[in-house]
């Protein structure tokens, strides 16, 4: 028995690496291909390009990712950003950076609340209960602005979408500081841990002392914050607040979740696989309009990545 | 008169006979020239302790099994059931304890599921199959309207809606495996009386329970096994409960050394606690340095009385006090700040975090001991992880494999581990060694009697005779919710928690 336990033991620390590094060797693959075809892409202000151009994308899938973690999923993140946006917009020039900031990010994180007691509490699927909050979001945020669009003229809130620090895009330090904090929390807080242990058995985590239901709760709360937070990259970037900033934008974060290896059955992942996850999906936008492919036909391969990264997965696993 | 000469003689003719039915499974003999006859209109009860060979059997009748040697003769006829449709195409119907209704359609819906009377139209005929069921319901006296959605009766009328199911199919052979299990004493009084009913229409009836006084009061006939063979068949009339177990049980049972324990004071100590429609007026002591052995039958209200204990049911009646000072337990994390931790009986369910490294599953119910500010000490839960693998003797690469790479013996261990994370004084074992081989089942017993000897006070509740007499100073048995018996060290043995378990006072 033993020598047999141990192989299989060895197989499966195998595959874990496999799936670990697999999608840094993907990105890494993606990398290389990319600068031999087209020698723009393996430059300075390009990748800088990406790196900002994925960071909205990328801050709403670090949020994701704790709630798939848990075993949930957050299809309003889109709408919760559109929310924040239009906020921004509108009460940044009567009122002012400091007032409207927290007013916006205030706003998004309440609607994760809300998210949150309604899976927790209510006992409804997350699926349904953020559905309907993709829907609710959206209509408030229309019926903020009555449907037009709301500018925003302030020189120093331009600085969060649109600055540098340091030769580097600030929205990707903001992207790469969630990282960070994000990654704190999961691998070193009770709290982080404790999403682990939800999304791999609930019951059990619950049985072993685990306040499952505020936990959850908090993991909506987090997703719903980090929407506002992209949403104030978003609305600075474009500098103007529009009711349907983010729509669609919780597929791209879910798809960056599931291509950077988290487990959409929960307990299984990491946000450095998002954020590899991300990127790659980031590079591989990049290298199609580098070479000039045409927008639609992008949408294939972005679709046939997200498929072929699972099912390469699904392979490794075991 | 000769047509009443050939009605006896049917009446004579066995509806099913098993002949010398034999089967192992990989070298391991479960059943050994089993004979069975049930008559038409007769009652036959099986009964046998846990892995006697019942489930066996009752595959082997129902066609999901193929016997090794010996036949089925059903009408006098050799059949082999290949499958479970084989078997109910001969009449044979078996009734799991688990029904296999589909909640979400009406109870007629059901009954006709996959044989839906059609009109001229090729549409189902309802008006039909109301009839149909609405006659077999009022021949086995079924209360239950045919159109009503199965998921809204109670198990009882699921199990009749079952039962006329079988009816409707041509069933003549009915085996009901524990269907009193799961339901309460008036609900036993309804499935009985159907069961007249079916007895007078000449339905063979092939009855499982573990509750002796069901036996004495419904069975014409008894067949005891153990170990596989049958120790015992009679006619229900010429036996008593005496001979039942006897036959049970069969070998004596070897004491055990008395450990020389010191008990100290009371641990956990539970006055008249009662759980609505799970448990009710349980009164028990456990002290430190002792093993408190909680037996009983499956359902009687052991694992729902531990898990009161660590406030999973709701209100509660009774009281619970805790090394003498009486405590209101909301919670699993209430109950860990006052020293108590259950080890679930239901490891997949209730207690691995399959996806997740030994060391997590391990620490689990007390990230805060391993916590300082509110970060995680990584160096601190390894060590701890190490230690409990040492000191419990769990078998493993490291403990930063997947728990569900671990033998079921070894998951366990470290599900003991979590709960001692919480630096218990009173431990709640269920089934510790369910799904555990001898080997580790030997080692989970040494830790459990090194913990006692440091003092823990346990509460074991186990299925398992042997188990429970071997570790347990005193036994409280429990029957349908309420304290059947507690016995003494020297007063517990086999039978005398058999007969307390599973006989009416």
């Amino acid at each position: 028995m033993p020598p047999k336990s141990r192989i299989a033991l060895g197989a499966t620390s195998i595959a874990r690496t496999w799936q670990r590094l697999g999608v840094l060797a993907a990105l890494v693959l993606l990398v290389i291909a990319a600068s031999l075809l087209s020698h723009r892409f393996l430059t300075v202000p390009n990748l800088m390009n990406v790196l900002r151009q994925v960071s909205i994308v990328g801050i709403l899938a670090i949020g994701m990712t704790f709630v798939i973690l848990a075993r949930g999923i957050d299809l309003s993140v889109g709408s919760i950003l559109g929310i924040a946006v239009v906020l921004f917009a509108g009460s940044m020039d009567s009122r002012g950076m400091l007032v409207s900031i927290p007013l916006g990010m205030g706003a998004a994180a309440l609607a994760g609340l809300v998210n949150g007691v309604g899976v927790a509490y209510g006992g409804l699927p997350p699926f349904i209960m953020t559905l309907g909050m993709l829907s609710f979001a959206r209509g408030l945020a229309f019926i903020y602005t009555g449907g037009t669009p709301i500018p925003i003229n302030n020189e120093s809130f331009y600085a969060f979408g649109n600055g540098y620090f340091a030769g580097v895009p600030i929205p990707s330090l903001i992207l790469i500081a969630t990282l960070i904090v994000s990654g704190f929390v999961l691998q070193l807080t009770p709290f982080g841990r404790s999403v682990y242990a939800i999304g791999s058995n609930d019951e059990a985590a619950r049985l072993s002392g685990v306040p499952v239901k505020a936990y959850t709760t908090l993991v909506y709360v987090i997703s719903g914050f980090l929407a506002g937070l992209a949403g104030l990259v978003y609305a600075s970037q474009l500098s103007i607040g529009t009711p349907i900033a983010g729509q669609g934008y919780e597929l791209d974060a879910i798809a960056a979740v599931v291509v950077g290896g988290t487990s959409l059955f929960g307990g299984k992942g990491s946000v450095a696989g998002t954020f590899l996850g991300t990127l790659i999906i980031g590079v591989l936008a990049n290298i199609l309009n580098l070479t000039g492919v045409d927008p639609f036909v992008q949408q294939l391969f972005k679709g046939a990545l997200i498929v072929a990264a699972v099912f390469i997965m699904s392979r490794t696993k075991r | 008169m000769p047509e009443e000469t050939g009605e006896v003689r049917e009446r004579f003719r066995p509806l099913l006979r098993a002949v010398g039915v034999g089967k192992a499974f990989v070298g391991n003999r479960v059943l050994d020239g089993v004979d069975l006859d049930v008559m038409p209109g007769e009652v036959h009860a099986i009964v046998g302790e846990n892995g006697a060979g019942k489930s066996t059997l009752i595959k082997i009748l129902g066609g999901v099994y193929q016997p090794d040697d010996g036949q089925l003769v059903v009408d006098g006829e050799a059949r082999r059931f290949r499958s479970p449709r084989e078997a109910l195409s001969a009449g044979v119907v078996v009734i799991h304890q688990e029904l296999s209704l589909a909640p979400s359609l009406s109870a007629e819906e059901n009954i006709f599921l996959g044989r839906f009377p059609r009109n001229a139209f090729g549409v189902i005929d309802r008006g039909l199959m109301r009839a149909h069921t609405r006659q077999v319901f009022e021949q086995l006296g079924i209360t239950v309207a045919p159109q009503d959605i199965v998921a809204t009766l109670s198990i009882a009328q699921q199990q009749m809606v079952e039962i006329a199911k079988a009816i409707l199919a041509d069933a003549r052979i009915l085996v009901l495996d524990e269907p009193t299990a799961v339901l309460d004493e008036n609900r036993v009084d309804i499935l009985f009386a159907t069961i007249e009913r079916l007895r007078a229409k000449g339905i063979g009836i092939v009855f499982i329970s573990h509750h002796l006084e069901e036996i004495f009061r419904i069975a014409d006939k008894v067949t005891v096994l153990r170990d596989g063979r049958v120790t015992g068949s009679a006619k229900v009339a010429e036996v008593n409960q005496d001979w039942l177990v006897a036959r049970m049980i069969g070998r004596s049972f070897v004491a055990h050394e008395p450990h020389a324990r010191r008990v100290r004071q009371p641990a956990l100590a539970i006055r008249n606690l009662s759980v609505p429609g799970e448990v009710s007026d349980i009164t028990l002591t456990v002290s430190e340095g002792e093993i408190v052995g909680l037996a009983g039958l499956v359902g009687a209200g052991r694992t729902e009385l531990a898990r009161s204990v660590i406030g999973l049911s709701g209100p509660v009646s009774g009281a619970i006090e805790v090394f003498g000072r009486t405590v209101r337990i909301r919670s699993p994390n209430a109950a860990a700040r006052l020293g108590i931790a259950y080890v679930t009986e239901d490891r997949k369910a209730q207690g691995l975090l399959p996806n997740r490294s030994v060391r997590e599953n391990a620490t689990i119910a007390n990230l805060r001991r391993f916590a300082r500010w509110g970060i995680l000490r990584l160096a601190t839960e390894a060590r701890y992880a190490r230690e409990m693998v040492k000191r419990l003797d769990v078998r493993l690469a490291s403990p930063g494999v997947e728990i569900r790479t671990l033998s079921g013996g070894n998951q366990q261990k470290v599900l003991i581990g979590r709960a001692l994370a919480i630096e218990p004084r009173i431990l709640l074992l269920d089934e510790p060694t369910r799904g555990v081989d001898i080997g580790a089942k030997q080692e989970i017993y040494a830790a459990i009697e090194r913990l006692v000897a440091d003092g823990m006070a346990v509460m074991l509740i186990s299925s398992d005779l042997e188990e429970v007499l071997r570790l347990s100073d005193r036994i409280v048995v429990l029957r349908r919710g309420r304290v059947a018996a507690t016995l003494s060290r020297a007063e517990a043995s086999e039978s005398a928690i058999m007969r307390a378990a599973a006989l009416a006072a």
